[in-house]
């Protein structure tokens, strides 16, 4: 795995990225020093409650971060072929302008939340998915007709010519994404964005969905990453996750690691706060707390209030990223090798080992 | 369970909605299903199959076109005296799905939660109606700080706690909880669904929990009703159903659930139902018995072939 991920080539690389944002009460601290990579053709997903930075971080990204965002520090490295000439740029140096006109659309697509926001209601879905291939490609009428037709048939939307004359408000919530998705696809980007894709949507429609974008991902090789908070979907799409907090990532690594040999108190929280099919404890498992508010300045680790495994230092010195192994990495003073030796609670150890078992039997 | 008296028993309900002369939505078309006091319902189904309309027909916010709803020994599916319209509003309440946009963001908590007691006149001084706020709002987990904040002030899991409190200060019955906590955060889902059993353990309290998420589903109810298109096509106990799913949708709707186990989850594709070309018509299918409280909707030859 490792050494096959050299030959790849990275798509983003997010550096020291740190964004504020001055508000009536103050300036708020969302983004604190975010570290990320991707690689081209893979898939990231992005956990965490509201509020711990994921969408800004994307937004950042997209470069639409709202007006009242300062970037502090950092970079965004993206790498493109534009008429098979390879680009690079760092997103926070382009002006607004260039991102409209070179990046957005054409290079990063983003799909949103709500298909019904994210539709304009007055012109047709032909249209819209039209529109962007005239724009950015040049594209004559004609050609982006024909291509529009092929890409509500990739979508899996059936009697494509009838579709293109429809209004959004004609069509059901799980058309109406599969539409955004063309939509997104249009120009043929090399990373696309999908902020909670499926949340909107019923679980039948949201595996359609979610097969649907690892499928178009395979055929066209870009590169996906997820912003979700249903571990479920992370399991059944992402090669590697990062789990947010407090606007910092504290724990990074291939899917495998995060599910089964997680490292961070909060992943630990997060991972038995969610019901699985074979629980019948009485009671759910929580976070105790609420996250920090981030107008304030964050002495030592922000999880430390609600973490029961809190060491002294927490309180006082951020953690660094620990190297688990070269892909996991976890930041928590737990992993220090002076610090006292801490297992995760018994019961997800249980589910894990549980887990475990299942994928064994079901490899068998 | 079987000499005890359900407290909302549901025979055969259908709702129509009228849309022009020559076209009739029949959302609901004869659902029957019962509540036993102290139990949680949980209601699932995509959208459009009619969960949200039985709920809001259970509560009576839309005249049910047929069929019988009798609530804790009260028929309230016709016309209503007022003596069954107070009963029914006070022994019957419903949580919303969006807490912001369910709670008036002009008014404080406080005015919020007592405007049951308002309403009521529940209540024989201002002290008293403080006092009952206070109660409640620390039985949800709020303290009376609170009471003097907007909706605004709060985050998503304490306003879905503003509006348990504005359901539970009537004391009622039975709560319809429609889609309540599909708003929230994971972790904040969890805390709510702890607080909801907390509450049903200590007054009794019976849900109507009406959801699209099955895991959650499954965790907080003791008995599952699967809806789509207007009918009821399996119900039981959440071991019936999860372990021993007959109707082929609810079978595809189990398989849509995404395991939260990477090695499983990668290589597995859901399950496809499409009526349209199933073959299968729920308006031909009857209820058949499986075994205990298992029922799936069905024609004979159809149950055949599934079992």
């Amino acid at each position: 795995m490792t050494e096959s991920k050299k030959m790849e080539e990275k798509i983003l690389s997010i550096r020291d990225l740190s964004i504020s944002f001055q508000t009536a009460l103050g300036r708020v601290d969302a983004i604190r020093g975010v570290e990320m990579d991707l690689y081209r053709g893979e898939t990231l997903a992005i956990v965490g409650e509201s509020g711990s930075g994921k969408s800004v971080t994307m937004k950042a990204v997209m470069g639409i971060l709202s007006s009242n965002g300062v970037i502090n520090s950092g970079s965004i490295d993206f790498s493109y072929y534009d008429n098979h000439e390879k680009i690079d740029v760092d997103i926070l140096k382009l002006t607004k302008k260039h991102m409209r006109s070179h990046i957005n659309g054409k290079h990063i697509a983003m799909i949103f939340q709500d298909p019904m926001t994210s539709l304009n209601p007055t012109m047709n879905i032909g249209a819209q998915i039209m529109e962007g291939m005239i724009w950015h490609k040049r594209a004559n009428k004609k050609e982006a007709y024909q291509r529009a037709l092929e890409l509500l048939e990739l979508v899996g939307i059936t009697d494509a010519k009838k579709r293109m004359k429809n209004y959004p408000h004609q069509l059901s919530g799980g058309m109406r994404q599969r539409v955004v998705i063309a939509i997104a696809l249009a120009c043929n980007p090399d990373l696309l964005i999908c902020d909670e894709p499926t949340t909107a949507l019923d679980v039948t429609i949201q595996a359609k969905i979610l097969e649907l974008i690892k499928d178009i991902q395979k055929k066209m090789n870009i590169s996906v990453i997820y912003i979700t908070h249903d571990l479920g979907v992370v399991a059944k799409v992402a090669d590697y996750v990062a789990v947010m907090y407090a606007g910092k990532i504290v724990e990074k690594g291939t899917v495998d690691e995060v599910f089964y040999d997680p490292k961070h108190p909060y992943t630990w929280g997060l991972l038995s706060a969610m019901p699985d099919l074979d629980t019948f404890d009485d009671v759910l498992y929580t976070i105790p707390g609420s996250p920090p508010n981030l107008s304030h300045k964050v002495e030592g680790d922000a999880f430390a209030d609600r973490n029961i495994y809190a060491l002294n230092i927490d309180h006082r010195l951020e953690p660094p990223m620990f190297k688990i192994t070269d892909t996991h990495y976890a930041a928590t003073w737990l992993l220090h090798e002076k610090a006292p030796k801490v297992e995760m609670p018994q019961a997800l150890r249980d589910r894990i080992d549980r887990m475990l078992k299942e994928a064994s039997d079901d490899g068998k | 369970m079987a000499n005890k008296q359900p407290l909302l028993d549901v025979k055969d309900l259908k709702q129509f909605f009228r849309i022009s002369n020559k076209f009739t939505v029949k959302a609901v078309n004869g659902v029957s299903f019962h509540i036993y006091p102290g139990e949680t319902y949980g209601l699932v189904g995509e959208s459009g199959s009619g969960k949200s309309t039985i709920g809001r027909s259970v509560i009576r916010l839309y005249d049910p076109t047929a069929g019988t709803i009798n609530f804790d020994g009260v028929d309230i599916s016709g016309k209503l005296s007022d003596t069954e319209v107070q009963h029914l509003r006070t022994n019957m309440q419903m949580i919303f799905q969006d807490p912001m946009a369910s709670l008036n963001p002009r008014r404080k908590v406080l005015d919020i939660i007592a405007q049951g007691l308002d309403v009521h006149h529940l209540y024989q001084s201002k002290q008293e109606r403080e006092e009952r706020v206070y109660q409640i709002l620390e039985k949800v987990g709020l303290s009376r700080e609170h009471a003097n904040r907007y909706p605004h002030q709060f985050s998503g899991g304490q306003r879905q706690r503003i509006g348990i409190a504005r359901a539970l200060i009537m004391n009622p019955k039975l709560i319809i909880a429609d889609e309540a906590i599909s708003a929230l955060d994971v972790s904040i889902q969890a805390q709510v669904v702890n607080l909801m059993k907390e509450i049903q353990k200590e007054t009794n309290i019976a849900f109507l929990f009406i959801a699209h998420d099955l895991s959650m589903v499954k965790y907080i109810s003791d008995r599952i009703g699967v809806l789509h298109l207007g009918y009821l096509l399996e119900t039981g106990t959440k071991e019936e159903i999860f372990s021993n799913p007959v109707h082929p949708y609810t079978r595809s709707l189990l398989s849509a659930i995404p395991l939260s186990n990477p090695r499983v989850e990668k290589h597995r594709t859901s399950e496809t139902y499409d009526y349209e070309t199933s073959g299968i018509d729920y308006a031909k299918g009857v209820s058949n018995h499986i075994d205990g409280t298992h029922y799936v909707h069905a024609t004979p030859e159809e149950l055949k072939k599934w079992l």
